[in-house]
């Protein structure tokens, strides 16, 4: 959900946090760095981003550049995720690879 | 065809046990040869110290001698000079069991079986026949180490576990330059100790032939009447590959495995593509096939391009595959490549037909039970 | 009553199925490829991938049946579906172990072309110091020895690598004399413009088995455009050349690649033409890759993944008939491609590998001593971004380069099975992880695949080959003979 400033050079975007992570949409606002800067705040269950854009953007552009940041929340929410579900079978796979190069230790994948 | 075990009146013989005996041609031997050999008696032979004594009708020796006598009829003409037969002094039964002049002899080992296939060409007994074990391991003693190539068939062979491996061992040590192909269900060597004692004996040349009859193991299972028998052999091929065996995959074609011949295949190539060799064999009509005919019967006429496709899909995942036990003129000429002569020696004729054929040489012609009972209706003499 | 028993008999007792790992994606139409964990597919109409899904397909479906067989589902009469299945995945993955196979030496930059798309920024001839040097070779040489491949290649690259002839017999003699050590499955290439091959080299080459490839871009006009040189006579030097070549080396020491350029991509039955005039038995159908001039000069915004994607389902549609006409004649790419989907076997081809290729199946050597994890990440360099070197060969050791954060943070980030989409799509066992293409246009190892000119290209490269075996035996029967090369 977004809401245009009258200056035309802030937006607001709202994520439920139930949704996405925090850090996904940190990450995503960093990727952003040179068309806007965000502030980002907690309100109850929904992270709120303030965006100001670095130099002055029509309406359409400015709508583009957030629909874009939307896309890469999401975009990173999921890396995220697939990251940590795949890790072990990444790790098995990247280590067989590495396995014959005597650069990999032959630790167990389990720690205790 | 050859007839290969039969009744022989006796002239004279003493009451003893069944004996393994070699075959001669030449009475001059020294004695304690003459104690084992059974001699083919012509005119002017002397068959003084022979165990036995082979005769035509009416042609017994005019002394007694101690030798046992039998009379052979013309039937037993292709008897030869180093075949081994099996003769039963008491009952006049005789069994050739090796001939020197065939180049591939098979020897049984047992008569029991864990399958009971729709087309089975040697039907299980459920006999206790370990003296077949005992017999075996004798006859290996007598086969000469120039044969070129041994077979170990059944019923199912590794049913007899050790002593399976030691008749493995001891035709190594014996016959160390003998081929042998042991045809197997494969099941026993999902037991990875007993594929490693097969591996254990490191025999030089050694081929086991495992039928596996379609990619859908419901199918493979109906057709050999074992429920878990798809799984259970395709772990003792995968046992027997992990300690280096060499494996032949055999494929019966008829009227139940040619619906899904190309599948088959393809699953060959995409699951056992390591394996050594791929047989895709004709059916003989002989055994339980005669019974089951109208399940069975499928003229090769009439899949010649399903066998077509399944044979370039194995040559072009590099997998040496034969055609064994079918006529040319039934076939594409694009699987001429993997086409082999086969039909033993003493099995196969030909039609009247295929008197002017061009090609007759090169065919393998038909089994005799297949010239009796039942054969393609394309079949026409190559111009 | 027979002791036989019916085909029923030997069914699961009960007619319920389990799912076995599987992923799927949309073909055509009403048609989805399904793809198991050993990378096999099968394609199947919508209504029977629900059913599947649902646990409501029937054991009556002819789907059944082939699902069951090729390891979709699995049911209570058979249970060796995950043995075979995982012996099949551990094929597929057996090769990264062998670890960098291809070992690309730069031995000089130094080149008398002129092309607008060359990655390789070409310096004029006569400057020395674009030369790869003797020390700076053995330690590279030192680097290539320490791969734990049991075979290994080396092609030597330019600029135009026979300006620098010196240099490549000493690299070919040291490598095979301290092979002598290791007893590696040695072979070398060297990719050249052909137009200062002469006898004495080509006598070289045969002595060492040294394998030739080169550029030709198509027909005269074409390559000659595409290639410009001094005299303007690329094409004839380089068609010249494949004739001595052959003449010494024999005909399958010798292969060509095309460039795909703007000017190419509405000549692709004439660009085959020229190959098989040639009589070469085969092309590789490329895409073009965003580096180097291509990017400075603009020819990589010259044609986009639409108009390759027509240049190339023309090309191999154009091959298919002439094989039907009786020409055997390949197209490699595919057969790349291919070879993946219908075997278990890994082409270890450097673009289409997850985890990436980049380090793990090549590396580079740099004319300056400059170790790159790839040729791509070279040509990226190149243009300024030096985001996947490695390291320098006099100054780090084999150790240092094979773990530094410039190839292991791309192989880790990029890996595809962990990518949103890529985890997935039903065609991953196919495709690859492209960290260096990714970075190069959209500045993130991984890209977003909705979004990238890779995902769309390959996605549709791959329904194109399903679609052509699926509706054609003739084709089906081609491209295994292909898969199997």
């Amino acid at each position: 959900m977004k809401e245009m400033d009258e200056s035309a050079k802030r937006l607001a975007v709202t994520f439920d946090s139930n949704v996405y992570s925090l850090m996904a949409i940190k990450k995503a606002a960093y990727k952003a760095l040179r068309a806007f800067s965000a502030d980002i705040t907690m309100q109850g269950e929904l992270i709120h981003c303030q965006l100001t854009f670095s130099s002055p953007v029509s309406e359409e552009e400015a709508g583009r550049l957030v629909e874009d940041f939307k896309k890469e929340v999401l975009d990173q929410d999921l890396r995220e995720r697939l990251q940590s579900e795949t890790e072990a079978v990444r790790n098995v796979i990247l280590a067989h690879a590495f396995s014959k190069t005597k650069l990999v230790n032959d630790e167990p994948l389990s720690r205790d | 065809m050859l007839k290969l075990h039969g009744q022989l009146p006796i002239v004279n013989a003493s009451r003893g046990a069944p004996y393994l005996v070699t075959v001669t041609t030449h009475d001059q031997l020294p004695p304690d040869q003459k104690r084992t050999r059974a001699l083919l008696m012509k005119p002017r032979f002397d068959p003084t110290g022979f165990k036995t004594i082979l005769v035509k009708k009416n042609e017994s020796p005019r002394e007694r001698t101690e030798g046992d006598v039998f009379e052979l009829s013309a039937d037993y003409e292709y008897l030869d000079e180093g075949d081994i037969l099996r003769l039963d002094p008491v009952a006049g039964s005789m069994r050739c069991l090796y001939r020197r002049n065939s180049i591939h002899n098979t020897i049984l080992l047992t008569e029991q079986c864990n399958h009971y296939c729709l087309m089975c060409s040697q039907p299980p007994k459920d006999v206790d026949d370990s003296w077949l074990m005992d017999e075996a391991m004798e006859l290996i003693g007598l086969i000469p180490p120039e044969t070129e190539a041994l077979g170990f068939s059944g019923g199912e062979p590794t049913l007899r576990g050790d002593r399976f491996i030691q008749l493995l061992q001891l035709t190594k040590d014996r016959l160390p330059r003998t081929a042998i192909d042991v045809l197997s269900n494969g099941r026993a060597f999902k037991d990875l100790t007993f594929a490693a004692k097969c591996a254990g004996v490191k025999h030089p040349d050694l081929l086991i032939g495992i039928p596996i009859y379609s990619d859908d193991p419901v199918r493979h299972d109906y057709v050999v009447q074992s429920r878990g028998a798809f799984d259970e052999t395709i772990e003792g091929i995968l046992n027997l590959k992990a300690v280096n065996q060499r494996v032949e995959i055999r494929v019966v074609i008829h009227r139940q495995t040619v619906d899904r011949l190309v599948q088959t295949c393809e699953f060959l190539a995409r699951n056992l593509l390591f394996v050594d060799h791929v047989a895709l064999m004709g059916l003989e009509i002989t055994g339980f096939t005669r019974p089951n005919l109208d399940l069975l019967w499928v003229d090769p006429y009439d899949y010649r391009d399903v066998l077509s496709e399944s044979v370039k899909l194995l040559n072009a995942y590099g997998m040496t595959a034969s055609i064994y036990n079918h006529q040319l003129c039934t076939l594409n000429s694009d699987v001429r490549g993997n086409y082999r002569k086969s039909i033993s020696d003493w099995k196969n004729e030909y039609l009247d037909v295929c008197a002017p054929c061009t090609k007759r040489d090169e065919c393998g012609g038909f089994f005799s039970s297949s010239k009796l009972y039942k054969h393609s209706a394309h079949i026409k003499a190559f111009p | 009553m027979s002791p036989f028993q019916g085909i029923e008999q030997y069914e699961a007792r009960t007619e319920d199925y389990q799912l076995l790992p599987f992923r799927f994606i949309l073909l055509d139409h009403d048609r989805y490829v399904l793809t198991n964990l050993a990378g096999e597919y099968l394609i199947a109409a919508r209504k029977t991938v629900l059913d599947l899904l649902q646990h409501r397909l029937s054991r009556t479906d002819p789907a059944y049946c082939d699902l069951r067989a090729r390891h979709f589902l699995m049911d209570r009469s058979s249970s060796i579906a995950p043995t075979l299945l995982s012996l099949k995945v551990r094929t597929r993955y057996h090769r990264l172990a062998e670890f960098t196979g291809l070992h690309l030496f730069v031995v000089t930059l130094r080149c008398e072309h002129a092309c607008p798309y060359c990655q390789v920024s070409r310096q004029s001839e006569d400057t020395l110091r674009y030369d790869m040097s003797t020390e700076t070779a053995s330690a590279a040489l030192d680097l290539v020895f320490r791969s734990p491949s049991t075979s290994i290649k080396i092609e030597i690259q330019g600029g135009e690598p026979l300006l620098n002839f010196g240099l490549i017999q000493l690299i070919v003699r040291e490598a095979e004399a301290r092979n002598e050590r290791f007893g590696k499955k040695l072979a070398f290439v060297i990719a050249t413009n052909l137009a200062l091959i002469n006898e004495e080299i080509l006598t070289f080459c045969r002595d060492h088995s040294i394998v030739i490839s080169t550029s030709l871009d198509g027909p005269k006009d074409l390559h000659n455009a595409s290639r410009p040189r001094p005299g303007g006579d690329s094409y004839e030097r380089t068609i010249a050349g494949i004739r001595l070549a052959r003449q010494f080396l024999g005909s399958d020491q010798v292969s060509a690649l095309m460039t795909t350029t703007e000017a190419s991509l509405s000549r692709v039955r004439g660009i085959i033409d020229e190959y098989v005039a040639q009589g070469f038995s085969g092309i590789f159908l490329r895409p073009l890759s965003p580096y180097g001039f291509a990017i400075k000069t603009r020819s990589y915004r010259a044609y986009d993944t639409e108009r390759w994607l027509d240049f190339y389902k023309q090309g191999v549609d154009y091959i298919v008939e002439l094989n039907r006409q009786g020409l055997d004649f390949a197209e490699y790419y595919a057969s790349t491609i291919l070879k993946k989907m219908l075997t278990s076997e890994d082409p270890g081809y450097v673009d289409l590998m997850s985890p990436a290729g980049i380090g793990i199946g090549a590396v580079v050597y740099n004319y300056d001593g400059s170790v790159y994890a790839s040729d791509e990440s070279r040509m990226l360099a190149e243009m300024g971004k030096e985001q996947f070197k490695l390291g320098h060969v006099l100054m780090h050791r084999y150790e240092e380069i094979f773990s530094s954060p410039n190839l292991l943070d791309p192989l880790e980030e990029s890996f595809a099975y962990s990518a949103p989409m890529c985890h997935d799509c039903a065609f991953e066992p196919y495709c690859g992880a492209d960290p260096v293409f990714h970075y190069a246009l959209y500045g993130d190892y991984l890209g977003r695949k909705p979004e990238s000119a890779f995902c769309q290209r390959n996605m549709e490269t791959f329904r194109y080959l399903i679609q052509k075996m699926e509706s054609d035996l003739f084709v089906k029967q081609l491209f295994t003979k292909w898969a199997n090369r």
